[in-house]
């Protein structure tokens, strides 16, 4: 991650923009206990009472670790019930990394984060309809396909 | 170019999500 990742021009610009970025020795005490690290790299997302949403081990590429952030993101907001900002960057997500391995979680978190906020079964539906037609073989979409029940 | 601001104390860097309302990346790494 050091070498490639982390200094991509993109990477640097999400992670300052969106993030608080903090960088421990995986041995660190006493945060490598806390928070069972067992393998390097291990990159989590905590939300800003240092609560645990999101994590990752292994190597990402530039490509994948932005989308890979802001779903971590997105579950932060979703976790917290900030189902409005949740929505938001689940948008941008979809629209700006439709070939991301993590969006298709980005649908299914659209689609709750929208029932949620309105009540409307509506968006579990639609958000079924969208992996199904173009994440066919996504767990995700096989995760959603009892929204397909519906009215 | 630009690069990543990293912050190497956990107490600086909850104090700033708060202030700035934003998540927090953590990176446990090894330089080895």
């Amino acid at each position: 991650m050091g070498a490639v990742t982390y200094p991509d021009s993109k990477v640097a610009e999400f992670v300052n923009g969106r993030m608080i970025p903090i960088q421990l020795l995986a041995d660190a005490k006493p945060y490598a206990d806390d928070f069972n690290v067992k393998w390097t790299p291990t990159v989590i997302v905590l939300d800003e009472d240092g609560k645990e949403h999101s994590r990752t081990v292994g190597f990402l590429s530039p490509e994948e670790f932005v989308p890979s952030l802001l779903l971590g993101i997105i579950k932060t907001q979703f976790d917290l019930n900030r189902f409005s900002e949740a929505l938001t960057d689940a948008e941008k997500l979809i629209a700006d990394y439709p070939k991301s391995r993590a969006t298709p979680e980005a649908i299914y978190l659209r689609g709750v984060a929208g029932y949620k906020s309105t009540h409307d079964p509506k968006h579990l539906k639609a958000a079924y309809q969208k992996l199904q037609a173009e994440y066919p073989a996504s767990e995700w979409t096989e995760r959603a396909q009892p929204y397909n029940l519906l009215p | 170019m630009a690069e990543i601001q990293w912050l190497d104390d956990m107490s600086v860097a909850l104090a700033r999500a708060k202030a700035e309302r934003k998540p927090i990346l953590l990176d446990f790494f090894n330089p080895g």
